[in-house]
């Protein structure tokens, strides 16, 4: 950043209060990282922003939750079931009078435990995959496309179906490897076109000059330089988790009972529709709000981490 | 006679988060029927944006905030949404810098000259289509009626600018304007792009304003030249008067950086020190002054007026190079070799 | 059709049929080594046999495999292990057509609304109708299609209850609405994807040319921005129509749509691997087809791309 100084005495008695005595004129404004600029720019957006206090809530209510309810989920019968809103059940109670809130509460921490573990395992599974078959090509890039490309001719939820359906016994983590195997091959593809592009860029070629190992080129080299778009991809992986989850227990496919996901809810709310409107629109609203959250902070951080927007 | 084209107190300006920038600081300059001007300037003088002013294309987030335009004695700063589109690529017409980019790559390039001819009110859709191969062999395509089916990517860099050209010319337009043609392309073809405007110029008649940084450029074709700096006129005149005796600090220096091959061996090359002007905080007095070999006290302080320093010839300078004793003085100073003769020896 | 593309669509349906038999392998191994026997055999231990026999569950896996692709080659995919002796084949088939008027309507409604949407939303970029349509559209997708099927099936009973039942299937009145259900939610991504698009193709200097010549807005935007920028969105033709399958699912089970996939949901509760295995197949080649008419679509668009 070169400066031009003007050589003249800019101060004095007559200067406003503050000027320094030789004036700077800049040629350049001033340089911010990468990071740093997505950041800012990230901050602006004000509905990304929302969506982090939002975020935040809900994980705060799902640690909660993992400590107290106000009811245990095993409790029945509770009190009337068509009254919506009472004080002792601030979102009334669902058909066999078992505490919403409760529910809600656990339903917070299973859409986030589900969506944070596939997001991450996906993301794992996928990076690895991805910068292999991208850095190495030959056999390995094509069993590894071969693979991505059958997986992407089948929809992801029925492969995770066949999953359940053959392990047969419905837990979290059986959820939550059906996501992942259905949905690392997205984040290899991307991961993948990435390498490729970047491993005929000159720093890797001049890494390699020095005798740079390869697996150290991919992960200091390569990988730092591809993280905008995988960040991006894995922000959105978590609300896709979420959702497909939720499509899952609506379908009687996710957790033992009693199931607190807000799908699971909103199935059974369902059932009970013309009795009370509340069972339904409350876990859905839950899903919503906490979809919509996370979207919100996905798009700002793909306008943020946006090369063409970089200064 | 009046003029055709007339542009006074011109002043366009971006609003963004850090201030203002002014693009384009109160300019005046005019162009008459059939002739050829120049404007030079490097990258951020405002030349590119005062070519979009004349056609109100200033993109978001900029605006033409003062000023006049007047086009064959009509306001263009006063058109509605109507009449500016009669009065684009009809009456003006603009060709861009790089021609990969500004043809539209999914239709056909007969079918975008057509469509340039279609859109106002000159030509029938049969007369129109008939019209593209006259054009394009006017611009030296060759075989004309086949490639008017073909895509802009199946065109090299030279010949899609002269596609550019015919179709800007399609209509017949009193006004060509010109924005660095042929800084995309290479030397040898720039020299032909720049021979056909000069052609077109003699046979149409068509008045040009070719924006360059390249001074180069503007000797073979310009008759008049208009030098900018930080959004300002700095210097004006007939080609042949800037040429041999420039009188603002930047034109000589930029004349002086270009090498010539009758200099002799040894002779320092100049180049320009320092950076383009932040246009967000420019300095005060002249705006040249932290890059001028010459500037003296006033120049820190007070913003020089245009002076008039010989016929039709206008500089914005405290100095004036004619003032100068020998500006030459300095570059005289290191030779590459020892003295003269064994320059002339190695040479041999 | 050049002689290169006639080639490339060769070379590729031929990846679609190796794709499907791949799938239908796999699946027909792992349900039947993995899922254990689909017929309960604790109360009637003889009858059971005797299904398993009909069915040939009692041979070894290969013999199986054997006989069950010789006879999807030939159309034939067994009988139901449910409907006693009910044929496969002929009850899909009629399934399919179910599913089909509705993915239809569906992708319809979200090409329609998805374009829309985008194309305005791009245009007045920054203004409150950019900034309202871009609400929905986060809304749109953040909605799991269910939820949304659930409001709609409320609200329709409350504002058009002259509207016989929403739920079911058989008057064309009942189409609507599991179709905005079903296409909502990619409209979404549609939009989202025609405004990025939309705004990315805009700043282009070849649009800034448009302008200059003096033509109309309507004739930039349509004529030249819009035929660019639908290039990249061709792309979510693939993903669309895996995303209508797993939609569907959803929707025909909630408003009782006789299609594939309340059939698939069927299938899988009770276990009847002929079914399973069949739909997975057909799915395959349904989206393999997508994508591979995604694929020609673009020399199309865009005359740059050439199929050598």
């Amino acid at each position: 950043m070169s400066t031009i100084t003007t050589g003249l005495n800019m101060g004095g008695p007559m200067a406003p209060p503050g000027t320094p005595e030789e004036v700077d004129y800049s040629v350049a404004p001033e340089q911010v990282s990468l990071w740093q600029d997505a950041w800012r720019r990230f901050r602006r957006n004000k509905l990304s922003m929302a969506g982090i206090v939002v975020f935040g809530l809900i994980a705060l209510i799902a640690i909660v939750s993992i400590f107290w309810t106000p009811y245990s989920l095993f409790q029945q019968g509770l009190g009337d079931i068509t009254d919506p809103f009472s004080r002792a059940h601030p979102f009334g109670l669902d058909a066999s009078g078992r505490d919403e809130l409760s529910f809600l509460m656990r339903g917070a921490q299973v859409a986030l435990e589900v969506g944070l573990l596939t997001a991450v395992t996906t993301s794992v599974v996928g990076i690895a995959a991805g910068l292999l078959a991208g850095f190495f090509r030959g056999w390995v890039d094509t069993l590894i496309s071969g693979i991505t490309y059958i997986g992407y001719g089948i929809p992801n939820l029925l492969i995770a179906f066949l999953i359940l359906f053959i392990t047969n016994r419905p837990s979290i983590v059986n959820v939550i490897v059906a996501l992942s195997v259905t949905s690392w091959m997205d984040m290899a593809r991307l991961v993948r076109g990435q390498t490729l592009a970047l491993r005929e860029r000159e720093f890797v070629e001049a890494a390699r000059a020095t005798g740079t190992k390869d697996f150290k080129i991919m992960t200091r080299h390569v990988l730092p330089n591809a993280l905008g778009p995988i960040i991006v991809q894995a922000t959105f992986l978590i609300p896709q988790a979420i959702l497909f989850e939720a499509f899952l227990s609506y379908l009687g496919f996710g957790l033992p009972n009693p199931d607190p996901s807000w799908g699971a809810m909103v199935s059974s709310g369902l059932g009970d529709r013309f009795l009370a409107y509340h069972t339904i629109m409350v876990p859905a609203l839950a899903l919503l709000i906490t979809l919509m959250a996370i979207n919100f902070i996905g798009d700002g951080l793909r306008d943020a981490l946006d090369p063409r927007q970089a200064k | 006679m009046a003029s055709l084209l007339e542009v006074k107190g011109l002043k366009t300006q971006f609003f963004v988060r850090g201030g203002r920038v002014r693009a384009v600081d109160g300019i005046d300059f005019r162009v008459n029927r059939g002739e050829t001007v120049g404007i030079v300037g490097e990258s951020g003088s405002g030349k590119s944006m005062t070519a979009l002013s004349i056609l109100r294309l200033v993109p978001e987030p900029g605006k033409i905030v003062e000023g006049s335009i007047t086009f064959d004695g009509r306001d263009v700063l006063a058109f509605n949404d109507d009449e500016l589109r009669k009065f684009r690529g009809n009456d003006v017409a603009m060709i861009f810098q790089d021609p990969m980019s500004s043809l539209n790559p999914v239709l056909k390039v007969g079918f975008q000259i057509e469509e340039a001819m279609k859109a106002h009110d000159r030509f029938t859709k049969e007369q129109a289509k008939e019209r593209v191969p006259g054009l394009l062999s006017r611009v030296r395509i060759p075989d004309p009626k086949r490639r008017a089916d073909e895509f802009p990517h199946q065109f090299s860099g030279g010949m899609r600018q002269r596609v550019m050209i015919a179709m800007g010319l399609s209509n017949e337009p009193g006004l060509l304007i010109a924005d660095e043609p042929t800084t995309a392309l290479d030397v040898t073809v720039q020299a032909q792009i720049l021979e056909q405007l000069r052609d077109l110029n003699r046979e149409l008649g068509t008045a040009i304003v070719l924006i360059t940084h390249n001074m180069a450029v503007v000797a073979s074709i310009c008759t008049w030249v208009v030098v900018m700096y930080a959004g300002r006129v700095v210097e004006q005149g007939p080609t042949e008067a800037i040429f041999a005796a420039p009188q603002h600090p930047y034109t000589w220096s930029l004349l002086r950086s270009i090498p010539r091959i009758d200099e002799k061996l040894g002779s320092k090359l100049l180049t320009i020190k320092g950076l383009p002007p932040d246009l967000t905080n420019l300095p005060p007095g002249c705006k040249f002054h932290p890059r001028c070999l010459f500037a003296v006290d006033r120049c820190l302080t007070e913003e020089p007026e245009l002076v008039t320093v010989g016929p039709g010839h206008e500089s914005r300078c405290w100095v004036q190079m004619k003032n100068v004793k020998d500006p030459d003085a300095d570059l005289r100073e290191t030779p590459l070799v020892a003295d003269e003769e064994a320059a002339d020896a190695a040479a041999v | 059709m050049s002689r290169g593309t006639a080639t490339y669509a060769a070379k590729r349906l031929l990846l679609v049929l190796g794709t499907a038999f791949v799938v239908s392998s796999a699946t027909f191994l792992l349900v039947h080594s993995l899922a254990g026997n689909p017929f309960t055999c604790e109360r009637n231990p003889a009858g059971c046999a005797h299904e398993a026999f009909v069915h040939g569950l009692d041979d070894p896996l290969l013999v199986q495999y054997r006989t069950f692709m010789w006879n999807l080659v030939h159309g034939d995919l067994g009988t139901s292990y449910v409907n006693q002796g009910a044929q496969v084949t002929p009850l899909l088939l009629k399934e399919a057509g179910n599913s089909l008027i509705l993915g239809l309507c569906a992708i319809i409604v979200t090409i329609l609304v998805g374009l829309v949407v985008g194309i305005v939303a791009a245009v007045r970029q920054n203004t409150w109708v950019d900034y309202t349509l871009s609400s929905f559209v986060v809304f749109g997708y953040s909605v799991p299609s269910f939820v949304l099927a659930t409001f709609m099936i409320i609200l329709s009973a409350i504002l058009l209850p002259n509207w016989a039942n929403s739920i079911g299937w058989g008057s064309p009145e009942q189409i609507p609405i599991p179709a905005i259900a079903l296409g909502l939610p990619y409209a979404a991504i549609v939009a989202r994807l025609v405004r990025a698009s939309m705004l990315d193709v805009i700043r282009q200097d070849y649009v800034r040319t448009a302008w200059a010549k003096g033509l109309t807005g309507r004739v930039v935007i349509v004529r030249h921005a819009l035929r660019n920028a639908l290039i990249p969105v061709v792309t979510i033709g693939g993903p669309l129509v895996t995303g209508i399958i797993t939609g569907s699912v959803v929707i025909e089970t909630i408003f009782g749509v006789p299609g594939l996939g309340k059939e698939f949901v069927n299938s899988i509760l009770n276990r009847d691997y002929g079914i399973v295995v069949g739909l997975y197949t057909f799915y395959a080649i349904l989206v393999g087809l997508a994508n591979l008419g995604v694929d020609l679509i673009y020399p199309v668009l865009d005359p740059r791309i050439r199929y050598a």
